[in-house]
């Protein structure tokens, strides 16, 4: 068996990162632990002592067991969740609430079903004033851009599962939030789709350089996608350890396939994985 | 192309109510009572009652207080309901008094209410009102506690206020159950109307019925069940031709045992 060896960095505490200066941190994550009540007066915790910094226009990967706390981590971001200890800042500014600089693409979509595709898509520029024939052609180049072309007047009831993660990815991307919060954005797609959809993010971020955090189950999305990947122990999810993914780009998915390096990547993050005694992660 | 499946589905109400009229034909022959006309002779009244003018202009105020008060209960209900299902407070607050209120039988309040408002449109049209909002209520609460919390989220980090998400993701999200609980408040209103009427006996539909039943012209008062009846399907089928376009973007619901159209 092969040793796993490891940079030293990526051993290091993650409080410890080597850091940016905290300015430049789009969003710090500092001492977040949640506690949810849970029914017959118990509570349970779900994340314990979170510290991390994603810098401005980084891709950064969260991987871990299910249930270890990596929706409520995007949540607490998102602003949706308020963090019962800890704080998360976004630009230096402690979070409060959601905002149009963080736009989440949430693991049930949550599309607006009395709305079209179109409409759905539309809805965030509306709600910030662009004007409609405006909103109506970003709108429909977005809808191009995510393979969906000719499906506008469709209702989300009548789109399939992956049709209906792109259109809420269209959604968000929409309005142009500065951070992406995604919760395993194509875990419920098929293989071919997945993989489109994994090169077309791409290709978006490598031009926009959004900061995106990414929520997945798989190890090589998260390696091919990632600047850093962080791996989270099960719950009560905590940090076990931020990888640094030191591949260049812009990637190829055909070359990086067959690339020594990212292959390495993703068997030292699984055995990581496997570590924190975590099994569903092959599943 | 129409299958002989389809044509049959659709037929059926037609079909079912031809059968009752028949069921009403042999049994008021069988039994041979002066107070049970034949099905052909109630209807051979009908147009009798369509064609006098008071009996038009009582019909016409009876569905004018119907209305009012159906579209009162729904402008006060629904924001109500919505409004419950989304803030505790205000659910805790307004369920008790709900649950007291909800057994009892709206037109038992007739009485009362006549005495404080008179006999005129007020009371029926008040009465017609209370009969409708608890269904109303119940469902646009149960609408809106079940409107998906990711989909006010999406919302929120559009820029959406808590007001305008109440209005623009809770109430559309929350629309065919709320539908739903008109549907059976428009049914509700035309019992309560009919009721209402035949307490206070003034005007409308219900007083030609009690009227003729008092002056043992039997073959009006069916006559005039037959009418009430009509109408209630007629403004059933219509709601649901509204209903169905308003949620077609929703998934098709588990059939409603009750429909004509
Ligand atoms: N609103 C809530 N109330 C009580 N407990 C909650 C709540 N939300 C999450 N939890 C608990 O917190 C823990 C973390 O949940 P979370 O959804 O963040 O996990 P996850 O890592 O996203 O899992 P998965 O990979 O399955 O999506 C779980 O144990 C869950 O039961
Ligand atoms: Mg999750």
């Amino acid at each position: 068996m092969k040793v796993v060896s490891l940079r030293s960095d990526v051993q290091a505490e993650p409080a410890a990162l080597p850091g940016v200066a905290p300015a430049m941190a789009m969003i710090h994550i500092d001492h977040v632990s949640q506690r949810f009540q849970t029914s017959g007066r118990q509570s349970h915790l779900a994340l314990s002592d979170i510290n991390l910094t994603i810098e401005d226009g980084a891709f950064v990967s969260i991987l871990g067991p299910s249930g270890c706390g990596k929706s409520t981590l995007l949540y607490i971001v998102g602003g949706f969740v308020q963090p019962s200890d800890g704080a998360a800042k976004v630009k230096g500014k402690v979070i409060t609430g959601p905002g149009p600089d963080r736009g989440p693409v949430f693991q049930e979509f949550a599309l607006f079903p009395w709305k079209n595709v179109l409409g759905n898509v539309m809805y965030g520029l509306r709600q910030q004033g662009v004007k409609k024939t405006d909103a109506e052609a970003k709108s429909r180049k977005l809808l191009e851009m995510v393979g969906l072309k000719g499906y506008e007047n469709f209702y989300p009831k009548e789109l399939s599962g992956g049709m209906k993660q792109r259109v809420a990815i269209a959604r968000t991307l929409a309005y142009n939030p500065a951070v992406l919060l995604m919760d395993e954005p194509f875990g419920a797609l098929d293989a071919h789709t997945r993989t489109r959809l994994q090169n077309d993010l791409l290709t978006i971020w490598e031009r926009d350089r959004k900061t995106v955090l990414f929520v997945t189950h798989s190890v090589e999305e998260a390696v091919f996608l990632s600047d850093k990947v962080v791996v989270m122990t099960r719950s009560p999810g905590s940090i076990k350890v931020v990888v640094d993914i030191d591949l260049p780009r812009p990637r190829k998915r055909a070359e990086l396939l067959l690339d020594p390096r990212y292959q390495k990547y993703v068997v030292d993050i699984e055995k990581l994985i496997d570590d924190t005694g975590e099994d569903e992660i092959h599943a | 192309m129409i299958t002989p499946g389809a044509a049959l589905s659709k037929s059926a109400p037609l079909l079912a109510c031809i059968g009752l009229l028949c069921a009403w034909q042999v049994a008021s022959l069988a039994l041979q009572t002066e107070s049970f006309p034949t099905a052909l002779e109630a209807i051979r009244a009908v147009p009798s009652i369509l064609g006098d003018k008071e009996s038009l202009v009582n019909i016409g105020a009876s569905i004018r207080r119907m209305a009012i008060g159906l579209s009162l209960a729904v402008l006060f209900a629904i924001p109500l309901g919505l409004l419950m299902g989304r803030i505790k407070g205000v659910a805790s607050f307004f369920n008790p008094l709900l649950m007291i209120i909800y057994p009892v039988p709206k037109a038992a309040l007739m009485p009362i209410i006549m005495l404080w408002m008179g006999v005129g449109d007020m009371s029926k049209t008040l009465v017609i009102f209370l009969g409708v909002s608890l269904p109303i209520i119940y469902h646009s609460f149960q609408g809106g506690k079940a409107v998906e919390e990711k989909m006010l989220w999406s919302g929120a980090a559009m820029g959406l206020s808590a007001p305008q998400r109440m209005l623009r993701i809770v109430l559309p999200a929350a629309l065919p159950e709320i539908l739903t609980g008109c549907r059976t408040g428009l049914v509700l209103a035309l019992i309560t109307m009919v009721t209402s009427e035949m307490i206070a006996r003034q005007s409308g539909a219900g007083n030609i019925l009690f009227n003729a039943l008092d002056m043992a012209q039997y073959d009006t008062v069916f006559a005039m069940i037959i009418i009430i009846g009509a109408m209630g399907i007629l403004f059933d089928a219509a709601f649901e031709k509204l209903r169905g376009w308003l949620v077609r973007w929703s998934k098709p619901q588990h059939d409603m045992p009750l429909s004509f159209s």
